[in-house]
C-alpha cells in the first residue's frame, strides 16, 4: 500500500527516500504483516473453512460485552487523560524553559520505567490493604477500604497514568505555537478568564487535543498488561480475550477473529486521524 | 564506553565458552518458588552429573508450544504442564513420545504416566487463610463459598483447570464420588453467589502476594505455595478438608531440538532422590513411588497424597476430554 502511494504521483521526488524506507518496510512486512495475515487466515480456516468464528464472536453476548467494555475503558481513559493532561501541557508551554525542562524530564522518565514494574506498583498502592486505603482509613476519612483495584477504577487509574505523556506531549507542542498576543487581545476586548480559555485557547489547541485523544484511544484499545493486572475478569478487554484464545484455550481461529476485529477498528480510527490531520494542515 | 561494553561482552562469551557443557537444553516451568526448587533439585544436579547445561525459561504457555511445534522451531525441550493439558496435547500430536528405555516408569505413579508424559509433582488445591487478618478461617469449601459466614474477598485460580469447578460443586453439597461428569450449570450457579467477592490469581506468586497482604485473606491455593509462604513468616492456616488433587506433568514438545538430553533430564527429575528432595523443599508430593523411604517420615506424612481422608482426585481424563468445552464456558462466565 505505502509503496504504491509513494511511487504514484510524486515518483520523481520520492525515489531516493523510498530506497531508505525499504529496509524498514521489508522488516515490517516480514515480521508483522505476514504473521498477522497468517493469523487472520486461521480465523477463516480453523477449525473449518468458513466464517463460523466471526459468527461465534459477534453472536455472543459475552464477547459483545468485551467489545463494549474495550471501547468504554478506552473512552474513559482518553477523557480522564485529556482532563488531567491539559493543565499540565498548558503549564509546560508557559513555564520558564528552566522549569519546564525538569517537569518534562519527570514525565518522560516515567515512560522509561518498566511497564510491568509500574503496574505492580499501582497494585500495591491501590489494593484494599494498600498505602492509599490504609492512609485514608487512618485519617478517618473512610471506614471500609475502597475498591480501587480489580475493577474499572483500577484500570482507569493505571492506564491513565501510562497514557498521560501521550496527551501532554502533543498538546504542549500545539499550545506553544499559540501566539500569546491572541490571548492578550482577547483580554483587551473584555473577555474574562473563562471566556479566554473556552473561546480562544481551547479552540486553538483543538488539534493537539484531537491528536492526543486519538493516540490514547487507539493505544488503549489494544492494551493488555494493565487491564489484565489491575482489572477484574468482568472488565475484560479485547486484547485479553485474544490472549486467552491464543494461550489458554489454544483456539487460534477465534483468536485470529478477535484480533482482526481489533485491527479493523484500530485502522479505521487511524484513517480518521490521518484524514483529520490532512484537513487540519489544509487549513 | 563502547569498547568497555564490547570487552565485557567478549569476556562473558569467553566465560561461557570456557564452561560450556557437552550439551544444552531448555527447561520451562511456571516460575516462582516452584521453578526455583526444580532448578536446584532437578536441573543443577543434572548439569553436574551429565554435563548438560540447562537453561530455565518460563512461564509455561500452551499457545507458545503450539506455535513452536507448527513452526518447526521448538526451543523448549522439557516443559512442566498441567496434567489435563498433557493428555490432550499428546492426543493432538503436539508432544514427543517419551523414551521409557531412558525413563524408568516402573517406579512412577502410574496414574500420571501416558505415552507422552510422566508426572512432575503432585499437588492439592487446599483452603488457605491468613490467620492474622481474620478472626475465623474457613475450613471447608462450603465455608469458602459462604460470604455471610466469612465476609471478605476470596481468591481462586483464574485459568480454566481442575480445581475451582470441583470446589464449587463440593461446596454446593455434591458428594465427592459423584463429581464426574461435572454439572457445570450447578457449578456456575454456585460460583455466581460469590462472584463479586472473588479476586483471581493467575500465578502462584500472585496467590502468595494476595494472601500475605490480606488483599484476599482466604482462598483456594496450591498447597506448596502456602508452605513456601509460611516459611517467610506469614501465619498461614491450611485446611485439607476435601483437598482437590491434580498433578503437573513433564512433556517434550514435538520436534524438540535436544530430545536425548530431554529424556535424560526427565529420568533424572523423576528419580527417587530428585523427587524426594523437591518434595521436601516445596511441600508437594513426589510422583516416584520409591521417594518415600528417602524422606523424613513426619514431613512425608504432611504432603498432599497423605491427606487422603477426604481427598478428591480431579479426573484428568475427564478434563482432557472436556478441556475446550469447559474452558470456553469458564472464560465466558468470568467475563460476564
Amino acid at each position: 500500500m505505502a509503496v504504491t502511494i509513494a511511487t504514484g504521483a510524486v515518483k520523481t521526488k520520492r525515489e531516493g527516500t523510498l530506497g531508505y524506507l525499504l529496509p524498514a518496510l521489508l522488516l515490517i512486512a516480514f515480521f508483522f504483516i505476514v504473521p498477522v495475515l497468517m493469523l487472520l487466515m486461521r480465523s477463516v480456516l480453523e477449525p473449518e473453512v468458513g466464517l463460523q468464528n466471526y459468527e461465534a464472536l459477534l453472536g455472543s453476548t459475552t464477547y459483545l460485552r468485551v467489545f463494549v467494555n474495550t471501547f468504554m475503558v478506552a473512552g474513559v481513559v482518553t477523557i480522564v487523560s485529556i482532563v488531567i493532561g491539559y493543565p499540565v501541557a498548558w503549564l509546560l508551554a508557559i513555564m520558564p524553559e528552566k522549569w519546564s525542562r525538569i517537569v518534562l524530564a519527570i514525565i518522560i522518565l516515567s515512560m522509561w520505567t518498566n511497564l510491568l514494574a509500574r503496574t505492580y506498583a499501582w497494585m500495591v498502592l491501590l489494593q484494599r490493604t494498600g498505602v492509599i486505603n490504609k492512609t485514608l482509613m487512618r485519617l478517618g476519612l473512610i471506614d471500609q477500604p475502597l475498591a480501587l483495584v480489580n475493577n474499572l477504577v483500577g484500570v482507569t487509574i493505571g492506564m491513565t497514568y501510562i497514557m498521560l505523556p501521550f496527551v501532554i506531549l502533543p498538546l504542549m507542542g500545539v499550545i506553544r505555537t499559540i501566539d500569546p498576543a491572541i490571548l492578550r487581545a482577547a483580554a483587551l476586548c473584555g473577555a474574562g478568564k473563562m471566556q479566554c480559555f473556552l473561546r480562544v485557547l481551547l479552540p486553538l489547541s483543538l488539534p493537539g487535543i484531537a491528536a492526543g485523544a486519538l493516540m490514547v484511544f487507539v493505544m488503549s484499545l489494544g492494551y493488555f498488561v494493565t487491564p489484565a493486572l489491575l482489572g477484574g475478569t468482568s472488565n475484560m478487554m479485547l486484547a485479553e480475550l485474544v490472549a486467552q484464545f491464543v494461550q489458554s484455550l489454544v483456539n487460534w481461529g477465534m483468536g485470529g477473529a478477535a484480533a482482526l476485529v481489533l485491527l479493523v477498528v484500530t485502522l479505521a480510527l487511524y484513517a480518521v486521524q490521518l484524514r483529520y490531520f490532512n484537513s487540519a494542515r489544509g487549513k | 564506553m563502547k569498547s568497555r561494553l564490547a570487552l565485557a561482552l567478549l569476556s562473558t562469551t569467553l566465560l561461557f565458552a570456557g564452561q560450556a557443557a557437552a550439551e544444552d537444553m531448555v527447561f520451562t516451568s511456571w516460575g516462582g518458588t516452584t521453578q526455583d526448587a526444580q532448578k536446584t533439585y532437578w536441573a543443577d544436579p543434572f548439569t553436574a552429573e551429565k554435563n548438560v547445561a540447562v537453561t530455565q525459561d518460563g512461564p509455561t504457555d500452551y499457545g507458545k508450544i503450539k506455535a513452536m511445534v507448527e513452526a518447526g522451531n521448538v526451543t523448549w525441550d522439557v516443559v512442566d504442564v498441567e496434567g489435563d493439558y498433557a493428555v490432550q496435547a499428546g492426543n493432538a500430536g503436539l508432544l514427543e513420545k517419551l523414551d521409557f528405555s531412558v525413563i524408568d516408569k516402573s517406579k512412577l505413579d502410574p496414574r500420571f504416566v501416558t505415552d507422552y508424559s510422566v508426572g512432575s509433582f503432585y499437588y492439592s488445591f487446599v483452603i488457605g487463610c491468613n490467620k492474622d487478618a481474620v478472626d475465623a478461617c474457613p475450613k471447608t469449601w462450603a465455608d469458602l463459598f459462604d460470604p455471610q459466614k466469612f465476609p471478605g474477598k476470596r481468591t481462586f485460580y483464574k485459568w480454566s483447570a481442575p480445581g475451582v469447578i470441583e470446589a464449587a460443586l463440593l461446596a454446593d453439597g455434591v458428594p465427592a464420588d459423584k463429581l464426574y461428569p461435572l454439572d457445570l450449570d450447578r457449578a456456575f450457579k454456585k460460583l455466581d453467589t460469590i462472584k463479586a467477592d472473588i479476586v483471581w490469581w493467575d500465578s502462584g506468586a500472585q496467590s502468595q502476594q494476595l494472601l500475605a497482604s490480606a488483599e484476599a485473606p482466604f482462598g483456594s491455593f496450591w498447597n506448596g505455595r502456602l508452605t513456601a509462604l509460611a516459611e517467610t513468616g506469614v501465619t498461614v492456616e491450611t485446611s485439607w478438608t476435601n483437598n482437590i488433587t491434580a498433578a503437573d506433568s513433564l512433556v517434550v514438545p514435538k520436534g524438540a531440538k535436544n530430545k536425548d538430553a530431554a529424556m535424560k533430564f526427565i529420568a533424572q527429575a523423576t528419580s527417587d532422590s530428585a523427587q524426594a528432595q523437591f518434595a521436601t523443599a516445596t511441600g508437594y508430593a513426589p510422583i516416584n513411588l520409591d521417594s518415600n523411604t528417602l524422606m523424613d517420615a513426619e514431613l512425608r506424612n504432611s504432603l498432599p497424597d497423605m491427606q487422603a481422608d477426604t481427598q478428591v482426585n480431579a479426573d484428568m481424563s475427564y478434563w482432557a476430554e472436556h478441556r475446550d468445552e469447559i474452558g470456553t464456558r469458564w472464560y465466558a462466565w468470568q467475563a460476564k
